[in-house]
C-alpha cells in the first residue's frame, strides 16, 4: 500500500517537471548515448576473442608510437606552457593597440590545423623549400648555416620536431588565455605593495607573479597533457613515417582494416589520458597545499 | 623595458602571420616561382602574382561540390546542436533539476574521449546499416554535432542565465505556458547570443578534420578539409594546394574576428576557479 502510494507521488512529481524533463532530455540522450556506445564498443573490441588489448603490448609498432607519443607530450607540453605565458605577460597591461595585437594573437587557432599542417610541410619541403632555401645560404640575406639542405621528413628527430612546432603554432591562444585570465584575478594592489618595498620587475614576477599564477599553469599542464597525447592532424601530415598512438589508430582501421585492434589502441590512448590526468590531480593537490603552507 | 616589450610582441606577430604568408605566397604564385629546379632560391614575393589558380579551382566541379558539403554538413550541424542544445541550456539556467553537477558532468562526458578515439566507434556505428543508409552529409552533421553540443549547452545556458526572469514570470503571470514564455519571450532576447553559438559551432564544423575523413574515407562527397588532404596525396604543386587553404580560410578567419569574445569564454571557461 505504501509502496504504490510511493509510486503514485513520484509518478505526479513526474508529471509536473514533465516540461522540464522533456526540455533536457534530448541533447542528455543525444550526448550520453554516444557515450555509452562508444565505451562499449572500445571494451568489447579490445577484449574479443584474440584479446588484441593483450597482444598490443607486446609489438614493437605499438611500443614505439607509445615512446613518440610521450616524447611529443614530455616536450609540447611545457614548451606550450612557456609560450602561452610569454604571451599572456605581453599583452597583460593595456596599451594602445592591445586590441589589435590580442586579435592578431588569436589568429593560430582559427586557422584549420590541417592547413597549418600543410602550411609547415609546404615550408621544410626537401630538397627546395624556403626553410632549406635559408639554412644552406642561398638567400643574401641569412648566413649560409648548413652545406646540404635538411630531408626534414625523413627523419623521425626532426619530423616529431616539427609536429611540435605546428601543434605549439596552434595552439599558443588557447594557453594564452587562460594564463591572462589567471594574470588578471591577481589582485593589483599586492604589486603596488611589492613596488613601494622596492622590487625589481624580475623579483615581482618571481615571487608575485609565478606563485600567484600557480593554479592557471597546472590546469594548463592537464589540460596541454591531455591534448598532446591525443595529437592526430599534425604528425599524420608532418610524420608520416614515424606514426604515434593517434597515427597508428587511422593506420590500422584504414591501412590493415583491423577495427579491432584500432580499438584497442584507441582504449590504451584513453587509460593513458586518464591515467595523466590522476597523477596531474595528484600533483595539483601536493602543490596547493605546499602553496598553503607557505 | 617597453622597448623589449614592444619588439616581443613584433616578433610574435611575424612568427603568427608567416605561415598565413607563405599561404597567401603560394596562393598567387606563377611557375616559376615555385619550380626553381634549384637554380635559385624562391623567391620572397612571386616573380609575376596570378590569380590562375582560383580560376582553375572555380572551373573545377570537385572544389565546388566539396565547398557545398562543407556548407551543408555545417548548418546541419548548426541546426541539430540549436534544436537539441537550446531547450537543454534553458533546463539548465531555469529550473532546479537535482543532481544537476552530475547531469553537466554526464553533458560533457563524451568530449573526454580523444577524437581519434572516439571516431573508431562513431564510424564503425555509422557506417553500419540501418545509419549507413542516410547521406553523408547527415552523417558528418551528425557526428560535429556530437562535438559542438556540449560547447552550445554551455554558451546558450550563459545566454538564458543573462536574461532575467521577470521576464517570463510576467508571461506567466498574463497565463502563458512555460513552452509559449520560452518561444515567443526568451528565444527572440536569446537570438544574438545564441547566434554567437551557432557561429561557433558553424566554424568547428567547418575546420573539422578527424570525424569527416573516417565517415567519408570511401565516398566521393565530403568535405573541404577532407578534399584538401586527398588533393595532397596526388602531390600537387605548392601554388594549387596554398590556393584550396585560403579559400578554406579566408571565412574562418573573418568570423573569428567578429565573435573572439565567445571564443574566448567558450575557451576558457571553468579554467580558473
Amino acid at each position: 500500500m505504501r509502496g504504490s502510494i510511493r509510486i503514485s507521488s513520484l509518478l505526479l512529481r513526474l508529471k509536473s517537471n514533465l516540461f522540464t524533463i522533456g526540455f533536457f532530455i534530448p541533447a542528455f540522450l543525444y550526448l550520453f548515448s554516444f557515450f555509452v556506445i562508444i565505451l562499449i564498443f572500445l571494451l568489447r573490441f579490445s577484449f574479443s576473442g584474440n584479446q588484441p588489448l593483450l597482444s598490443l603490448f607486446s609489438s614493437a609498432e605499438f611500443g614505439q608510437a607509445l615512446w613518440r607519443s610521450f616524447c611529443l607530450m614530455g616536450v609540447g607540453t611545457p614548451l606550450q606552457l612557456v609560450v602561452g605565458l610569454l604571451l599572456a605577460l605581453l599583452i597583460q597591461r593595456s596599451f594602445t593597440g592591445v586590441g589589435v595585437a590580442r586579435s592578431l594573437f588569436m589568429v593560430p587557432i582559427a586557422i584549420p590545423a590541417l592547413v597549418t599542417a600543410i602550411m609547415i610541410d609546404l615550408v621544410f619541403s626537401y630538397p627546395f623549400g624556403p626553410a632549406n632555401d635559408l639554412l644552406t645560404g642561398r638567400h643574401a640575406f641569412f648566413p649560409p648555416l648548413l652545406e646540404l639542405p635538411v630531408n626534414w621528413s625523413g627523419s623521425e628527430f626532426l619530423s616529431l620536431g616539427l609536429a611540435i612546432l605546428g601543434k605549439t603554432w596552434r595552439d599558443m591562444p588557447i594557453s594564452m588565455l587562460i594564463l591572462l585570465a589567471g594574470l588578471h584575478s591577481i589582485d593589483r594592489e599586492q604589486y603596488e605593495a611589492a613596488k613601494t618595498m622596492g622590487a625589481t620587475g624580475w623579483q615581482e614576477f618571481k615571487y608575485l607573479t609565478l606563485p600567484l599564477l600557480t593554479p592557471a599553469i597546472l590546469t594548463i599542464l592537464i589540460l596541454r597533457s591531455i591534448e598532446n597525447w591525443k595529437e592526430f592532424i599534425f604528425p599524420f601530415v608532418l610524420a608520416p613515417s614515424y606514426p604515434l598512438l593517434g597515427v597508428l589508430i587511422e593506420r590500422l582501421y584504414h591501412v590493415e582494416q583491423n577495427p579491432a585492434l584500432a580499438a584497442s589502441v584507441a582504449l590504451g590512448l584513453v587509460i593513458l589520458i586518464a591515467l595523466t590526468t590522476l597523477l596531474f590531480t595528484a600533483v595539483t593537490k601536493l602543490v596547493r597545499r605546499h602553496l598553503v603552507r607557505v | 623595458m617597453k622597448a623589449v616589450k614592444f619588439s616581443l610582441i613584433g616578433v610574435v606577430i611575424f612568427f603568427i602571420l608567416l605561415p598565413l604568408f607563405m599561404m597567401a605566397k603560394y596562393s598567387i604564385s606563377d611557375r616559376e616561382s615555385i619550380v626553381t629546379g634549384g637554380e635559385y632560391p624562391e623567391p620572397l614575393f612571386p616573380f609575376q602574382p596570378t590569380l590562375q589558380m582560383f580560376g582553375l579551382l572555380w572551373s573545377r566541379g570537385d572544389f565546388l561540390k566539396a565547398g557545398l558539403t562543407s556548407l551543408w554538413v555545417g548548418l546541419l550541424a548548426v541546426a541539430f546542436s540549436l534544436l537539441l542544445g537550446a531547450p537543454t541550456a534553458y533546463a539548465l539556467a531555469r529550473f532546479r533539476i537535482p543532481g544537476v553537477a552530475i547531469l553537466l558532468f554526464l553533458l560533457l562526458s563524451v568530449r573526454l574521449f580523444p577524437d581519434i578515439s572516439a571516431v573508431i566507434p562513431v564510424a564503425e556505428l555509422l557506417l553500419s546499416r540501418p545509419f549507413s543508409l542516410l547521406p553523408p552529409v547527415i552523417l558528418v552533421g551528425l557526428a560535429h554535432t556530437l562535438l559542438a553540443l556540449p560547447y552550445t549547452v554551455y554558451i546558450a545556458k550563459g545566454v538564458f542565465e543573462s536574461i532575467p526572469r521577470d521576464l517570463e514570470e510576467q508571461a506567466f503571470v498574463l497565463g502563458a505556458p512555460k513552452s509559449r514564455a520560452f518561444l515567443k519571450i526568451l528565444t527572440p532576447l536569446a537570438l544574438p547570443g545564441l547566434g554567437a553559438a551557432a557561429i561557433y559551432t558553424f566554424f568547428l564544423s567547418w575546420n573539422e578534420f578527424i570525424f569527416a575523413y573516417f565517415l567519408t574515407f570511401q565516398g566521393t562527397e565530403t568535405t573541404l578539409p577532407v578534399y584538401l588532404l586527398r588533393i595532397l596525396s596526388w602531390s600537387p604543386q605548392k601554388n594549387f594546394i596554398s590556393a584550396i587553404s585560403v579559400l578554406i580560410c579566408i571565412p574562418v578567419i573573418i568570423f573569428t574576428f567578429l565573435v573572439q569574445r565567445h571564443m574566448r569564454e567558450g575557451l576558457t571557461a571553468g579554467a580558473v576557479k
